[in-house]
């Protein structure tokens, strides 16, 4: 699996929109005995620290407390979508403000697809683990029937066009209770169940170090195993032939056409991956509420809603568009610190919506750092936390 | 098969072909009339490249050699005639399949992804010679990674040979300016075309560098055995490499011969220096 590692040799450099001289080495390798030195060498490291990265993961959950597993779950669950929309506006260059309408896809999808029809809801009773490949399937295909539109149109026309899937999605789930369950009580999803493993078990009997291996363990495990290889597929794409053609189409589609590019169809096939990438996220978030789905009951305000959708924006530019790495970072400032700030400052997230008396609930200081964030990243990084992190390397490469 | 050349066999055709032999069709452009609106930019313009040859095409701002360029690409559709390549009409292909008959384009204001490593923009060349998709690159499949690597190392060979061979894992967009035209022409090569297109190389460029390019452009033509058709503004370059000249004014073409002959023919010199008649009235 050596073939793998030339990720290293142009990841850095293959999600940024701008030039940043410091992020490579001056010393690029030449050919030696006559061949070119296309693949640096660098398999061997790489493979240690994706395995450290893995032990490590795996040990998190033995040694953190339960609701910093719950937030870490959530950031997760940002992570999976983001890497999905910067890739749709960073590297194939679409913007899309349609995310959470396809988180609401893919979470309706599994819970249809997985949950039998009890109680008057419509119901399927497949497999989990086939349902959530399928969930992730519907997304794509639903990302790529919009097609005909995400094709014709660009920048912020497309955005206004995409804004109005969330209304499509929060109108359909509103009158159809029987499938995506009321606004009032919802439905459940059944937990994934993989082997007879329950990611949702409450009252485990498996402990490792006399640590219970509840549903908060279990799902930390899922959904950093589930984030791993999400990143890892679009990585491989993003270097690939894939992420070439979307960078193509981005810069200038002339060019692209020219050179072999179906314009039409890589704006299609960006938008379908986007959409997949939010259903599986969707279905992230369904789990992490114990399996319950739950329209919104205003189109600005909850899980599905338009307010989402900025969130994501928010994470793929503060983590730096296009980067993938920088999608991770980005959903843990947008989605981590408003559950962090409460547990840290007096140890229970259940404070999230209390403002203990002042104005400056943590909700809304998150609100104002990612809005500052934002401001500052627009003027100062444009390249976001993405760049601002590979200029930090490269000095400590230096130094 | 690899010859033993100094040179590290310039855009050698794929392996299995013996170098040189690949057959090179002819590219006519046939009749071809181009409108917006009411303008013609294209008036019945027919002229053929050689095989193997360098043909340039001149005129003044304006003349359509854009338009010219975009309709063999396909980037145009002409309202009228059509664009041969030996048996294939360009002119019916969808535009994104051009390429894979063997045209190559390099372009006048630089369409490089400048964030990106110059061995990613020149791969981008490679998109129609290879297949594999979202989720065959996202797992790694072992076919479509030997098929990666089997490409890659084309991409570079022929970076080498255009002198950008040090560059491979930079920025695009922090090279020099000469240097980025040469990632750009390196993209070109890269879809192994039969012909290559060059959208005026030495815009731009300095004395010595379109020197340099002269030489670059000898070098693909003699190495590759393809044919090259440029768009220039620069008469020495033109007139120094190019096997045979085609001028257009207003969309029309007024004169379709060698250099030498071009060069003295009188509606050429009015078109570039304005209306003979004017001065002596």
């Amino acid at each position: 699996m050596s073939e793998t590692t030339r990720a290293e040799a142009t990841g850095p450099t293959a999600g940024a929109t701008g030039v940043d001289a410091a992020e490579t080495d001056s010393a690029a390798p030449d050919g030696q005995g006559g061949m070119p030195a296309v693949h640096p060498r660098r398999d061997r490291r790489r493979w240690l620290l994706w395995g450290a990265l893995v032990v490590v993961l795996f040990l998190v959950p033995i040694y953190l407390p339960g609701q910093y597993l719950i937030v870490s779950t959530w950031v997760m669950t940002g992570a999976v979508g983001a890497m999905g929309l910067t890739m749709l506006i960073g590297q194939a260059g679409q913007l899309s403000l349609a995310h959470s309408f396809f988180l609401l896809v893919g979470g309706v999808s599994y819970t249809v697809l997985s949950s039998d029809g009890t109680d008057g809801f419509v119901g399927l009773g497949l497999p989990t683990a086939l349902s959530l490949v399928l969930a992730v399937a519907i997304s794509a295909a639903v990302g790529a029937a919009f097609a005909p539109v995400s094709g014709r149109l660009t920048g912020i026309y497309l955005g206004v066009a995409s804004l109005s899937l969330v209304f499509l999605g929060w109108w359909l789930a509103r009158v159809l209770p029987s499938i995506a369950g009321s606004t009032s009580s919802g439905r459940y999803a059944d937990d994934l169940n993989l082997f007879g493993f329950d990611f949702g078990e409450k009252s485990p009997t498996l402990a490792i170090l006399g640590v219970p291996i509840g549903q908060n363990e279990r799902l930390f495990w899922l959904y950093a195993a589930l984030t791993l290889i999400a990143y890892f597929v679009a990585r491989g794409a993003v270097d690939g032939r894939v992420g070439r053609a979307w960078r193509a189409v981005r810069d200038n589609e002339a060019a692209a056409t020219v050179m072999g590019v179906s314009v039409v169809r890589q704006k299609s096939v960006a938008f379908a991956v986007s959409s997949a990438y939010a259903g599986l996220a969707g279905v992230m978030v369904v789990w992490w509420y114990d399996g319950l789905l739950k329209p919104d009951e205003a189109v600005d305000s909850g899980t599905y809603s338009t307010a989402v959708a900025i969130a994501y924006l928010a994470m793929v530019v503060i983590g730096g568009l296009g980067s993938l790495g920088g999608a991770i970072v980005g959903a843990a400032v947008v989605f981590g610190t408003p559950l962090i700030i409460p547990l840290l400052s007096q140890g229970d997230s259940s404070a999230v919506l209390s403002s203990g008396g002042t104005a400056f609930s943590p909700v809304v200081i998150t609100y104002l750092a990612y809005g500052a964030l934002i401001v500052l990243i627009v003027l100062f990084e444009p390249g976001g936390l993405a760049a601002l992190g590979r200029r930090l390397t490269a000095r400590l490469k230096r130094s | 098969m690899p010859d033993t050349t100094a040179h590290p066999t310039p855009g050698a055709p794929p392996a299995d072909v013996p170098a040189g032999a690949r057959e090179i069709p002819t590219l006519a452009v046939e009749d071809v009339t181009v409108r917006f609106g009411g303008i013609v930019a294209l008036d019945a313009v027919s002229f053929s490249v050689a095989p193997r040859s360098i043909h340039a095409l001149i005129g003044p701002n304006g003349a359509g050699k854009s338009t010219c360029f975009n309709a063999v690409t396909g980037i145009y559709r002409p309202t009228s005639g059509r664009v041969t390549l030996g048996d294939a009409v360009l002119t019916d292909t969808p535009p994104h399949q051009v390429a894979r008959l063997g045209v190559g384009r390099a372009f006048q204001n630089l369409a490089l992804v400048a964030g990106s490593s110059v061995l990613d923009n020149v791969m981008l060349g490679r998109y129609s010679l290879t297949s594999g998709g979202f989720l065959s690159y996202g797992l790694r499949l072992p076919r479509t990674m030997r098929a990666e690597r089997r490409h890659e190392e084309r991409a570079a060979e022929i970076c080498d040979f255009l002198g950008i061979g040090a560059h491979l894992h930079r920025p695009a967009g922090v090279l020099s300016y000469g240097d980025q035209k040469r990632v750009d022409i390196a993209r070109a090569l890269a879809v192994e075309p039969t012909v290559l297109l060059l959208d005026e190389p030495a815009a731009g460029m300095n004395a010595s560098e379109t020197a340099e390019l002269a030489h670059l452009i000898r070098d693909i033509s003699t190495g590759l055995s393809i044919s090259i058709l440029l768009v220039e503004h620069d008469m020495g370059l033109v007139m120094g490499i190019a096997d045979r000249v085609t001028v257009l004014d207003f969309g029309r073409l007024i004169a379709d011969d060698t250099p030498a002959v071009v060069q003295k023919d009188p509606a050429v010199i009015r078109a570039y220096l304005g209306s003979v008649e004017e001065e002596s009235a």
